[in-house]
């Protein structure tokens, strides 16, 4: 209907009520009172949208605040962001700090810094390389988690889960021989289900799949799996069953 | 309601020939609901279990639609009817019989040169036509403003979770040489049990007719031909399936 979209531009402090915008940059301090529909999404600075928002992308380099739901094509963060309600997207990045009280979902989640979720995270795709907190359930086709911080979900599943310790870089040994954050570099969860199951420094109550693989560092309560298990001997594995 | 017998998620891989990334995958896209995951603590650990009647259906159901397009769809479809864009054309709710010029105006204040109504219309279209029959004008009325008032508390979104059955009853009451009847509606699970002196006159399961529409009837601009085609396909084969009356 409306082709002719305003864009709008906050580079000082400023507000702005909501509505239906072309692309919207907030460079210095800004708020969006109100639900937002915008193209596209910029914020530099500090921003916060007090209501729902929808947007073609959204990027986020400063610190960000969305008091509402979010829904986007994608989604870029390498500063801050916090969203109290869920997000809907397509490609998440985010290389900062996100953190949703609600369920995420994406196509692609790749998560370089730190993510916490309320609820649930879904993606076709998900790739982690730092820490995450997830209250829900953590599903998808493809997970593949490089274990840099604390990493929690209550439960994962999907077809392939692959998670790896801390890469084999100088400075992750060094941490691993002096015991620093011992135990605190891990994936903690309490179940654990896929067709193929890759695990490194993880702790599970229940893990079941078809092909399994416990890797160092794991410990498991039990294993259940229907076609082959492979256990390293720096794992513990309390029980196992072939079904 | 633990009558419902459960079955265990290996039961169902196995049962079914699925992998787990199948069934996380629909669990995903929505067309396995929330509320169908049951979790209990075994001496296994924490294991998922499911009601075995509906999850072996619609599992088979899922199967049925091979490519990807198509489950994509019928996604959407579910997705869509949340978000309340998807729409039921009148020729579909003639071809099932749910069609009534005289209930569309008067419940839905639609009228019948309209090409489609909307999945909530379709949905109360879809109940009162099972109750056609058997039941008065006052009663129809009473149906159709009983679901008027549950809707505006989600009742689309919180029934095909925890299921639930419209009943319609009928109690004499009888005093000297008076006697009257009086009609009761009432929203009730499907174990619900009423005094040996009311009559059941009608039960309409109502997750069946919703998920009739969701799965059968309801189109999306952009999906239309697909579940077009699904529906085609189902029409004959299902029958009337929101008119079993299970007891």
């Amino acid at each position: 209907m409306s082709d002719e979209r305003k864009s709008v531009s906050i580079s000082g402090a400023g507000k702005l009520g909501g509505g239906e915008y072309g692309r919207v940059t907030i460079s210095g301090s800004g708020k969006v009172d109100g639900d937002l529909v915008a193209e596209e999404l910029r914020i530099s600075g500090s921003g916060k949208v007090s209501g729902r928002t929808e947007a073609g992308q959204i990027t986020v380099s400063g610190s960000a605040r969305f008091d509402g739901d979010v829904v986007a094509e994608e989604i870029r963060v390498s500063g801050s962001t916090r969203v109290d309600g869920g997000v809907e997207t397509k490609e998440l990045t985010c290389s900062g700090s996100f953190r949703a009280g609600g369920h995420v979902s994406a196509e692609y989640l790749k998560a370089t810094g730190s993510l916490g979720v309320g609820g649930d995270a879904e993606a076709d795709i998900f790739r982690a390389s730092g820490g995450f907190d997830i209250d829900g359930l953590l599903s998808a086709d493809k997970i593949e988690i490089h274990i840099g911080g604390r990493c929690r979900a209550r439960e994962i599943g999907g077809e392939r889960i692959e998670v790896r310790r801390a890469g084999g870089s100088l400075l992750a040994g060094l941490v691993r021989i002096l015991g620093v954050g011992a135990g605190v570099s891990r994936l903690e969860t309490t179940l654990i289900e896929a067709d193929q199951i890759v695990l490194e420094d993880t702790t599970a109550d229940v893990v079941r799949g078809k092909e399994v693989e416990i890797g160092p560092g794991c410990r498991i309560g039990t294993v259940e799996y229907s076609e082959a298990l492979k256990v390293h001997e720096d794992a513990e594995v309390k029980e196992r069953k072939k079904r | 309601m633990e009558e419902e017998r459960l079955i265990s998620k290996k039961e169902v891989l196995e049962e079914m020939g699925i992998s787990y990334g199948q069934l996380y995958r629909w669990k995903r896209k929505g067309l396995i609901p929330e509320g169908w995951f049951v979790r209990r603590s075994t001496f296994t650990g924490q294991e998922t279990f499911f009601p075995r009647e509906k999850i072996l259906e619609r599992v088979a159901r899922i199967k049925d639609m091979k490519d990807e397009h198509a489950l994509d769809d019928l996604a959407q479809l579910i997705a869509a009817h949340v978000n309340g864009k998807l729409e039921v054309k009148l020729a579909k709710l003639k071809r099932v019989g749910w069609f009534d010029a005289d209930l569309l105006r008067s419940c839905c204040g639609a009228s019948t040169s309209q090409e489609a109504v909307s999945v909530w219309q379709a949905f109360v279209l879809g109940v009162l036509s099972r109750l056609r029959q058997s039941a008065r004008d006052e009663e129809i009325d009473l149906v159709r403003r009983t679901l008027e008032q549950e809707r505006g508390k989600g009742l689309l979104d919180r029934m095909s979770e925890n299921g639930a059955r419209l009943y319609l009853l009928r109690k004499s009451v009888a005093g000297g040489a008076i006697s009257a009847q009086v009609s009761v509606v009432a929203l009730a699970e499907e174990s619900a049990v009423f005094d040996p002196e009311i009559e059941i006159v009608e039960s309409v399961d109502l997750p069946s007719v919703l998920q009739r529409i969701q799965l059968e009837l309801a189109s999306d601009g952009r999906v239309g031909r697909d579940a077009e085609r699904m529906g085609a396909e189902k029409d004959r084969p299902t029958g009337e399936k929101g008119e079993e009356v299970k007891r």
